[in-house]
């Protein structure tokens, strides 16, 4: 639940990446952590066992201060993907602002997707958050291997999940910068309909968006150009 | 309505992050190794950490005088609340004594959290005290203070930004430790309370189950016992008629029909003596076995329960001998029926499992340590050592197919199991397949009405 302090003039956004085992949630982090410009982001927290599991979450914190004085603080959480981490996924997931739920887009690994898609609805509700309101984009993961869902799987798919769905290979970078992109512009919609970032803390999407973005190394996605220093 | 706070956005201090304890020798050993004092503050105000090194005469000095300590105090405040701003760089502040503090801000995720005070240190071009020190009172020894000030490291403004900022690199280190442990340490917490709140609405559930299955056990117990009553009241009177009849009081019988009344009434007393031994079981399972104690003299005990079954002994040409030393054991002081009935259910498990021409054999041993054992042995069809465990459950029976061999309700075991255990005695049994079995009862000298209580269903017991 966004944080916000009239006083100090700040606002404390909580972004998850949600989905199953191995799904490419940590390795969503790692290259975001890569690509975003340390000015604007903390260290990679990571919380792992011996193999890389993740044990607990990871978190990475992106910041900036808007023109209007007002300090923005994202933190980018994963929860745990192995099934016994169950409880620490409902906490982790606790008081979320967007949900980025990464899959695996082979076709042998769709009912984990769908067990963890409703393993997220079970887990939000118990934390009283509703999907319907949440914003949430899914990515699907691992397209350079075989076994993907085609293009026509992707429109259809499009079709009957109502988030947005990107495609993505984030062991190499690609399609991690364009999920976040997306979650955050229904991120931003979504706050401002809430407590009017706008209107009353004067920040415009294209501010919110290009603070973050204009740090980070859009090359080669498809953000190039498109987002630019705008301030 | 008021969303669940998430424990990971929870605001934490300066003070939250570091082991201020672990932290303070660490400035210690910093401060002596540049021969600087260094001072720490949350972003509240609150020291955390003071080392001063070299400066304490000079200061000390300067304390004295009225004029000094405000200004001195002002000097202070100037650096441990002046605006430094949000990112890591040193901000430098000028004492009116001609020494100098650098001061920077501790960041954190784009937050100051605090701030690192080095100092005080001579600035290298400080060639005398200022007038700003020399003028605070008339009595102001400069020869003093300046040897004072000989004790206070003479640093360059550059190399005390230097050393500042990579003491700044390490504390922004030890803080992301510190933030890392404490958001594992309430995770874990959390994790732990979550845990054990799901168990106890898993354990709730479960003992709602048990609640219900304890009733449905009681019912169904309840449902036995009565209807185990209501079918021998019919059954005695079959039984007392056919025997009214072969005692020809209905009048003359038949050679053939005599047979036929016979096996009415011999059949007639299986029955009987099947629902009886439902009716004890369900009494063990309702914990109402009640022992009537008394000392009792084992060896006509033992005559009794053989005569029993010396009918079908005989029908099935199986020789029944005495085994040790029955006339000479002490008396016991336990239930005659029961122990009779126990023993009864040993001995009709061993004829039915002994084939013809096989031996029977009943003692007894006096075990010393006051207990004593009565034991059933024949050389029967014998028990598998895999099933050995399993004999005493209620209603277990080693053949268990429809198409078994011996027949029996698998409750006789499981009756002399608890009537035994009842006197605060043991049961074993010993057997090899197709050699024989020893089944052995040992009770106590003196049976005792506690021991009684503490008995009852764990009944297992088995064949018969």
């Amino acid at each position: 639940m966004v944080a916000f302090n009239n006083e100090a003039r700040e606002v404390a956004l909580k972004v998850v990446y949600y989905g199953p085992a191995l799904s490419g949630k940590t390795t969503n982090l790692h290259a975001l952590h890569d690509k975003i410009d340390p000015k604007v982001r903390g260290r990679l927290m990571t919380l792992d066992t011996k193999d890389d599991r993740t044990l607990f979450f990871d978190m990475m914190p992106v910041f900036f201060r808007s023109a209007s004085g007002v300090k923005v603080k994202l933190k980018l959480y994963t929860v745990p993907g192995q099934v016994m981490h169950e409880s620490t996924r409902r906490i982790v997931l606790q008081g979320t602002d967007a949900i980025a739920f990464v899959a695996d887009a082979r076709r042998s690994e769709a009912p984990a997707t769908l067990a963890y898609w409703n393993n997220m609805l079970k887990n939000l509700e118990a934390n009283q958050l509703d999907p319907r309101e949440l914003p949430i984009v899914v990515q699907l993961n691992k397209r350079d291997l075989p076994d993907v869902r085609d293009e026509g799987d992707l429109q259809d798919l499009s079709r009957v999940v109502r988030p947005a769905v990107i495609p993505a290979v984030a062991i190499r970078g690609e399609g991690v910068v364009e999920t976040l992109h997306a979650l955050l512009t229904l991120t931003f919609r979504s706050l401002d309909a809430r407590i009017g970032l706008e209107r009353s803390w004067h920040i415009s999407e294209r501010e919110f968006l290009s603070q973050i973005f204009s740090h980070v190394d859009l090359r080669g996605t498809r953000l190039a150009g498109s987002v630019g220093a705008a301030r | 309505m008021m969303l669940p706070q998430s424990v990971l956005q929870a605001p934490a201090t300066l003070g939250d992050l570091l082991d201020v304890k672990s932290f303070s020798e660490v400035c210690q050993s910093f401060a002596e190794l540049y021969r600087v004092g260094v001072k720490v503050f949350d972003i509240d105000g609150h020291k955390l950490v003071d080392v001063k090194v070299g400066n304490a005469d000079f200061c000390g000095y300067i304390w004295q005088q009225q004029e000094g300590r405000s200004a001195c105090m002002a000097t202070v405040q100037q650096v441990k609340g002046a605006p430094v701003g949000e990112e890591a760089k040193p901000t430098t502040f000028d004492c009116f004594s001609g020494c100098r503090y650098v001061v920077q801000p501790v960041v954190y995720e784009g937050d100051a959290l605090g701030r690192i005070v080095f100092g005080p240190f001579v600035p290298e071009d400080l060639t005398q005290l200022p007038t700003t020190l020399t003028n605070i009172s008339s009595g102001f020894d400069a020869a003093a203070a300046t040897a004072y000030l000989a004790k206070i490291r003479r640093v360059p403004q550059a190399t005390a930004e230097k050393i500042l900022h990579h003491f700044g690199e390490i504390l922004e280190v030890l803080v992301f430790s510190g933030h890392k442990n404490l958001l594992t340490a309430r995770l874990h917490i959390e994790a732990v309370q979550e845990s054990y709140r799901e168990l106890q609405e898993k354990n709730r559930q479960v003992e709602l189950s048990y609640g219900k299955l304890k009733e449905l056990d009681r019912l169904k117990s309840n449902f036995i016992a009565t209807m185990s009553h209501e079918l021998r009241t019919p059954l005695t009177s079959v039984i007392g008629y056919s025997e009214m009849m072969l005692e020809g009081l209905g009048g003359a019988l038949t050679s053939e029909q005599r047979e036929y009344v016979g096996i009415i009434m011999e059949k007639g007393e299986n029955l009987l003596q099947l629902i009886t031994s439902i009716l004890d079981i369900t009494k063990i399972e309702a914990g109402r076995v009640r022992l009537v104690l008394s000392d009792v003299e084992l060896e006509p005990l033992v005559r009794d329960a053989l005569s029993t079954v010396a009918p079908q002994a005989r029908k099935k040409n199986l020789t029944v001998t005495f085994g040790d030393v029955v006339g000479t054991l002490p008396k016991v002081h336990c239930d005659r029926e029961k122990v009779r009935q126990c023993l009864i259910n040993l001995l009709a498990n061993a004829v039915k499992f002994t084939p013809a021409g096989g031996t029977i054999t009943v003692g007894g041993k006096d075990l010393g340590d006051e207990r004593v054992a009565l034991y059933v042995t024949d050389t029967g069809i014998g028990i598998a050592a895999e099933n050995l465990p399993r004999v005493w459950d209620v209603f277990y029976q080693v053949d268990g197919s429809s198409t078994r061999e011996y027949g029996g309700a698998g409750l006789g075991l499981a009756i002399v199991k608890s009537f035994v255990e009842a006197h605060g005695g043991e049961v074993q049994v010993a057997s090899s397949p197709e050699q024989g079995s020893t089944f052995t009862l040992v009770f106590p000298r003196r049976a005792t009405g506690a021991a009684a209580a503490r008995s009852h269903p764990t009944a297992r017991s088995a064949a018969g």
